[in-house]
């Protein structure tokens, strides 16, 4: 009998607790069949954008929406208020997918009970707020290369043209893609305030991934440099005529929205029932 | 060494202004199989759940080992099966321990899946999707999860309800297991009360939030009333001679059962001299169920009388 064992209680620090918690969700996100759907997803629907616009109307003529491929992947320049949907779908629109795939992969981990197996073994909230925005920043980093690859591919097939400043398309992906960490953590704190209606977690998440309120701020105060403050706005300021400072702008802009939205979740979930 | 693993102070819960806890306190010591014992709505899983730092507590102390509840430390030692087992229905059985494995840093994960499969007579279902396991592989999936990381303390909410028989046999052989091998202390509530009585070393009686009583079941077993039940062809008869000589006598389950009493030859002794015929005898002592249910028929009485 091992009756005479030692009990010992040692604290993982902070190092060792989001190691752990986020080891879990990679290995769930690796291992679900969703995470591979919305990337496929990503990348089919620029390219249905594109051919689609491409080809011959009723009336037999060919009226592209684009006349770029690059725009397919972002605006020529920042524009907030859209006039058309040639303006608005561009990869932003992987926020909005990633928006859903995040608002699922926290439903199950309620819809399951799993979240009790955490929750019991991680005291700090925050290990679980920045776990799932951190993993869900990855999966739509992840989109949005598969997403430029899709209309890449499309424009090709197309034969649209390919005529871009390449140091501005660089910083414009590499902007949107950092943005993902700031959408990411939005839609984690929308999902804790939400966590025991999955229905309206992925209608929030849809709800605010489409840029509706910024868009519709953007309609009455016009084209405003200012909504860069905001994830919808930096978002869209990584455009094709995109510089550093763009880049930097939408980096800053990501990491502080991160962090306020861990912060108020964190708080959310220490003082309140888990579920 | 800290003696208690669970101490439990005034502990408070309320939901929507409705209490569900109240000024609750409980004391588990280190090593016992710790029977949680109540009526639906008592507040067994509430409790369970504001230890498991999955409920909010209005008031009161929690204390795991001497060290606040909410200490990193302590709890990545609590391993708990609180309603059912957690897990996600699409993924198989040993992703689904993975999981929980690298959710904990251990080190040799598979050895460790290894190891609580083969304590849960799982060894063999490993790659089965846990939406196709049954209802009591599904539970013995759940104290697997609980048991990764060698837990100090098991937190159980009724995992035998719903089991059949050999369920339970096996439920019962892993828990005896779990404490005697590992020294785990387990805190386990369950309506069940025939089968925690062949595990439980306390039990801890719970009522309308309220703890009613605490008490290991050496000091129960001390306190249980014996009593000889008799069977005759004139129960009425019989029951009108017995109560001429012994106090307390009463008819109960069609037996007449001659309470604090345990020498059964003198009964047939006398029952024959009165002139009725013994067809049945034997000797018992009350168990948890009676224990239970006339702890609270007294508590209600009291309370009435309050």
């Amino acid at each position: 009998m091992e009756k005479a064992r030692e009990l010992k209680f040692e604290s993982p620090d902070f190092i060792q607790r989001l190691k752990g918690m986020l080891g879990v969700d990679f290995y769930r996100l690796f291992h679900t069949p969703m995470y591979y759907i919305f990337l496929a997803i990503a990348a089919i629907i620029p390219a249905m954008i594109l051919g689609m616009t491409s080809i011959e109307n009723a009336e037999g003529v060919v009226a592209p929406l684009y006349t770029n491929t690059w725009q397919i992947v972002a605006a020529e320049t920042p524009l907030y208020v859209v006039s058309d949907i040639a303006e608005y779908a561009n990869m932003n629109m992987v926020f909005i997918f990633g928006g859903i795939m995040v608002s699922i992969f926290i439903g199950h981990d309620y819809k399951s009970g799993y979240v009790k197996q955490l929750f019991t073994t991680h005291a700090k909230k925050q290990d679980y707020m920045m776990s799932k925005a951190l993993v869900g920043a990855f999966s739509m980093a992840c989109m949005c290369i598969t997403y430029l690859l899709g209309g890449v591919i499309a424009g090709l097939l197309v034969g649209a043209s390919f005529e871009v400043n390449v140091i501005s398309l660089i910083f414009a992906v590499l902007g949107k893609m950092v943005m993902s960490l700031g959408w990411a953590s939005l839609y984690t704190f929308l999902n804790i305030i939400f966590r025991r209606y999955f229905g309206i977690s992925i209608a929030s998440s849809f709800f605010f991934g489409t840029g509706i309120l910024i868009i519709g701020v953007a309609a009455i105060i016009g084209n405003n440099s200012a909504l860069n403050i905001f994830l919808y706005g930096s978002s869209v300021y990584a455009c094709l005529s995109a510089t550093a400072v763009s880049f930097i702008i939408c980096l800053a802009v990501s990491i502080i929205w991160s962090i306020i939205y861990t912060v108020l979740g964190t708080k959310i979930l220490s003082k309140s029932d888990v579920y | 060494m800290e003696s208690n693993a669970i101490e439990i102070r005034n502990l408070s819960k309320s939901f929507r202004g409705m209490y569900a806890l109240d000024d609750l306190n409980m004391t588990v010591p280190v090593g016992a199989i710790y029977g949680f014992i109540g009526e639906n709505g008592s507040g067994k899983s509430t409790t369970e759940k504001l230890i498991c730092g999955h409920l909010v507590p209005n008031g009161g102390e929690i204390k795991l080992f001497g060290r606040d509840y909410r200490d990193a430390g302590v709890r990545v030692r609590v391993g708990a099966l609180i309603e059912n087992a957690g897990c996600f229905p699409g993924s198989s059985v040993w992703n689904n321990l993975m999981m929980q494995a690298i959710n904990l840093n251990l080190e040799n994960p598979e050895e460790e899946i290894r190891r609580v499969l083969k304590i849960v007579r799982m060894e063999d279902s490993a790659s089965i999707k846990f939406k196709s396991c049954s209802l009591g592989m599904k539970q013995r999936i759940g104290i697997a999860m609980a048991l990764l990381g060698d837990p100090a303390l098991l937190i159980l909410d009724e995992p035998i309800n719903g089991l059949d028989t050999d369920g339970m046999r096996i439920m019962r052989e892993i828990l005896v297991d779990i404490t005697q091998k590992y020294s785990t202390t387990v805190l386990i509530s369950s309506h069940i009360l025939g089968e925690l009585e062949k595990i439980a070393t306390h039990y801890g009686i719970i009522r309308q939030g309220k703890m009613i009583q605490e008490i290991s079941a050496k000091e129960m077993e001390s306190r249980a009333r014996v009593f000889v039940s008799v069977k005759t062809k004139d129960m009425k008869g019989a029951e009108a001679v017995l109560k001429a000589k012994f106090d307390n006598v009463r008819e109960e389950d069609e037996y007449l059962r001659v309470y604090d009493m345990d020498d059964t030859e003198s009964i047939v002794e006398y029952l024959i001299k009165s002139g009725h015929v013994v067809s049945e005898i034997k000797k018992n002592k009350i168990g948890l169920e009676e224990y239970y249910i006339e702890l609270m028929s007294g508590t209600a009485a009291r309370k009435e009388e309050e």
